[in-house]
């Protein structure tokens, strides 16, 4: 089952950093290109660039009869998902099996088990391993409020359908369990055409540390130790980093082989990660499991130094994992910041431009995972982020002041970007001493989009002398009226 | 020279002018004595002004330079005042459709000429991964779509203007 020509079916940085592993593993390789889509890092490495038709590009990098179609013309023997559009997509996963290609994942299975979030939640309860205390309506519905009001306060009321915070609401008070149950059932229905609920014990200022995990097909797991990740807008990670500075040694090997427990009980093949909340008692609680590589797997690799995507290839080929748990070390520390097209003191609004200039930092500590290119476009029709910046450092106060530096260095003009808020998030004394909660961003919006130093005469200045039009026209004023000072026409 | 720049959303109109030895912009501020030479890097520039030597990075686009300067970015949107007023007739506001947010065109419905009936759709849009039709506002006749299915732009763009109502 050795694989020989793999077809990255996904874009951006993602494509870009599967393609390098591959390449570097001595396979063909191939990506998807849609017919709007500007030129981007991964099409200059693949050896081969797949057209995609569709409304709109992101309809195409979902449409799964025209991407397995394309791997079967191509004559590719497996598939790597990337994170986001197919990679959880069970019907996608069935689809290869059918046409014989490997799937670089984990079964459709249980990519259907742990999409399903409250199945996912029983099955993890069921086995003994920690959830948040709940209730489910579909258990008996006409007992939902009784039950809700049984958990305890404070609630959360989330949709069944749910996903990306959407018809989410905290109740502290008995009093308006019953209205806020029905205005999220509401939204639930608005949002995802679905009504039914759960409500779960809300943990006040949370943290999200997930685990990174990987099984094979023989049957081994492993934990490559944990992520933090909540520094958060929108419910969306902006910055990651391992280690968690909340965890103790015993604190960290509990929830790491807690991850790998339930990856374990769930027959678990490939990479996955199993996400937590994290209470400031100590106390964690299973939130779902992501079957697929993770966006912030880099700062993983980092401390371990282990190649994930290497090792979901041995996997996806029937190969074992090429290590075991005794064996995978936490050394350093690393932080990841996403750069995103956005503007973090318009609500983090996408923003949309020409890149008419990009200079990436370098140095020691540094690796830049991009899919950009200089001279491209920055728009609408996929996700705003554009980079991402990865940074090592021998402890958490190294890799900060490495990151703060990068992040500075990072120059990308012609499209707004969120490098400066990433520097004013490093730059916070409450970062800093580690003191965060999902809620952090939200907390100190105001610090941290503040304006700094008033530069803007600077700016004028350089604006107006680097305005070729505008220095000639200056220049063509008669030196007797140059000297005049306040010439006007 | 008069522009008037526009950083962080304020406008600033300034006067750029060479005293014979030296540039000097003439701010709301005050006047800033100013010097910009080109280094060896890919947009790379060293500004004097205001008695500091400020190394940074700029790059022009068409409506705004871009600088980074002191680990931070900034664009400074130029507005040049004889352009602005030549396009202050752009037409009333019920004649355009503008833009609620940036995204990419998915398809257009009409060209330029074609009459349209209020509430027709003209176009659909992608913003944010949601598809938005945009309609007619009253009926009337196509005087531009300028932008085709796959293209782009931004906050604020006209996506179809209707021609003038005959009064």
């Amino acid at each position: 089952m050795s694989i020989s020509k793999l077809l990255v079916a996904n874009r951006g940085e993602i494509a870009a950093r599967v393609l390098r592993t591959a390449r570097a593993q001595g396979l063909a390789t191939a990506v998807l290109r849609h017919t709007f889509e500007q030129e981007g890092p991964a099409h200059l490495i693949a050896d081969e660039v797949v057209t995609i038709e569709g409304p709109t590009p992101v309809a195409a990098y979902l449409d799964i009869l025209q991407i397995v179609e394309a791997a079967k013309r191509i004559g590719a023997d497996a598939v790597h998902p990337g994170y986001g559009f197919l990679s959880e997509n069970a019907g996608f996963v069935a689809a290869l099996e059918q046409a014989g290609i490997t799937f670089v994942g984990p079964t459709s299975q249980v990519i259907d088990l742990m999409g399903d979030k409250v199945r996912a939640r029983a099955f993890v309860e069921e086995r003994g391993f920690p959830v948040a205390p709940s209730a489910i309506e579909d258990d008996d519905p006409a007992s939902f409020v009784e039950r809700a009001r049984a958990v305890d306060y404070p609630l959360l009321i989330k949709p069944s359908a749910g996903g990306g915070g959407k018809g989410m609401r905290v109740v502290r008070e008995d009093r308006t369990l019953e209205t806020e149950i029905e205005t999220a059932r509401r939204e639930g229905e608005r949002y995802f055409g679905d009504g039914r609920l759960f409500v779960e014990r809300y943990i006040e200022r949370p943290r999200h540390i997930e685990v990174q995990v990987m099984g094979d097909v023989q049957g081994n797991v492993v934990h490559f130790w944990e992520r933090e990740c909540s520094i958060q807008r929108r419910f969306q990670k902006i910055i990651e980093e391992t280690p968690s500075p909340a965890l103790s040694p015993e604190q960290r090997l509990n929830i790491c082989e807690t991850a790998a427990g339930i990856a374990r009980a769930a027959n678990y093949r490939g990479a996955g990660t199993v996400e937590f909340i994290y209470a400031p008692d100590g106390a964690f609680y299973f939130l779902e499991m992501n079957t697929r590589l993770q966006v912030e797997h880099p700062v993983t690799e980092m401390v371990t130094g282990f190649d994930l995507v290497a090792e979901q290839l041995r996997i996806a080929a029937g190969e074992g994992l090429s290590v075991s748990q005794a064996d995978i070390p936490q050394i350093g520390h690393s932080i990841e910041l996403r750069i995103c097209a956005e503007d973090a003191a318009a609500d983090f609004r996408p923003a949309i431009g020409d890149i008419l200039l990009l200079d990436e930092p370098a140095g020691d500590g540094v690796r830049v995972d991009s899919g950009i290119l200089a001279g491209g476009k920055v728009t609408t029709d996929f996700d705003p982020m554009l980079s991402k910046l990865i940074i090592y450092g021998a402890d958490r106060a190294e890799a900060i002041a490495r990151a703060r530096q990068a992040v500075r260095n990072y120059v990308i003009l012609g499209v707004t970007t969120n490098t400066g808020y990433l520097d004013a998030i490093l730059a916070h004394p409450r970062f800093a001493s580690g003191d965060v909660s999902t809620g952090f961003l939200a907390e100190e919006a105001e610090t941290l989009t503040t304006p700094g130093d008033d530069v803007s005469d600077l700016l004028m200045a350089a604006a107006a002398l680097s305005d070729e039009r505008l220095v000639a026209e200056v220049m063509q004023i008669p030196a007797m009226h140059r000297k005049m000072g306040g010439w006007r026409n | 020279m008069r522009r008037i720049f526009q950083v962080g959303g304020v406008e600033a109109e300034c006067w750029l002018i060479h005293d014979g030895s030296r540039f000097i912009l003439n701010t709301p501020d005050g006047a800033v004595p100013c010097q910009l030479d080109a280094t060896g890097e890919p947009g790379g520039h060293v500004l004097r002004a205001r008695g500091v030597v400020q190394e940074l990075r700029l790059a022009v686009g068409p409506d705004s330079t871009f600088v980074h300067l002191n680990g931070r970015a900034y664009e400074i949107g130029r507005v040049d005042p004889a352009r602005r007023l030549a396009g202050s007739d752009g037409g009333a506001a019920d004649d355009r459709i503008v833009a609620p947010m940036p995204g990419v065109v998915v398809s257009v419905a009409f060209k330029p000429g074609d009459a349209v009936k209020e509430g027709q759709p003209l176009l659909v849009i992608e913003s944010m991964k949601l598809e938005t039709t945009l309609s007619a506002p009253r009926d009337g006749v196509i005087a531009e779509m300028p932008f085709a299915a796959g293209d782009s732009f931004g906050l604020k763009a006209v996506l179809a203007q209707l021609a003038p109502e005959e009064k």
